[in-house]
């Protein structure tokens, strides 16, 4: 009973850990790998960066379609926000595909589909990664 | 000056390509251990392979 009572909330702490894992998620979504990376998870880290790296490499030279904030429907916009999960790779997918997108054939039909799972990818890592600094994954 | 790498990939070599990098990406966030990775990789490799091809011939009496 006297437990129970004797039992004070950690705030600080708490409101501290929080912000370190919503520093790593967000350090995870910017450089794919580095939230693992800066938990000491090297493995995951280098798997991350490669297979989103590999993604986005493979997405832009199919030339799939590179979405930008300028859509015209929802599915633009949702594009967009998928690609946007890449972080800086969608920069690197943008500079590397410099003759624009040709979605008139199946490979770049496909390359789109690369660089959006590249980019919900990186958001799974990432939300990986915030889990993993609050202690819920090992 | 134009340094684009272009890739032309076949339906096949591109599903295999995403499956393979999908199948390692999740191996390696969902697994600790070396082998139970290996294993659960090569598990869902040939799940998606298997889901695809189906699919594939599934679709293929209405493709004419």
């Amino acid at each position: 009973m006297t437990d129970e009572i004797a039992a004070p909330p950690a705030p600080r702490a708490d409101s501290r850990s929080e912000a370190f894992a919503l520093g790593i998620a967000v350090a995870g979504w910017i450089v794919p790998g580095l939230g693992h990376a800066l938990l000491k998870m090297w493995g995951r880290a280098l798997a991350c960066f490669l297979t989103v790296g590999l993604l986005v490499f493979f997405g832009a030279g199919m030339r799939g379609n590179v979405f930008t904030s300028s859509g015209n429907d929802a599915f633009d916009t949702l594009g967009y926000l998928a690609d946007l999960g890449a972080g800086s790779f969608y920069f690197v997918a943008r500079s590397l595909e410099s003759n624009g997108p040709d979605v008139s054939r199946a490979d770049g039909d496909y390359g789109t589909r690369f660089l959006a799972a590249a980019g919900v990818l990186n958001l799974l890592a990432a939300l990986h990664a915030y889990e993993a600094a609050r202690g819920r994954k090992a | 000056m134009s340094a684009a790498i272009v890739f032309g990939l076949s339906h096949l070599q591109a599903m295999l390509l995403f499956a393979l990098v999908i199948s390692i990406a999740f191996g390696f966030l969902s697994r600790r251990q070396p082998i139970e990775r290996i294993k659960y990789i090569v598990w869902l490799l040939f799940l998606f392979l298997l889901i695809g091809v189906g699919i594939g011939w599934a679709m293929y009496p209405f493709s004419r």
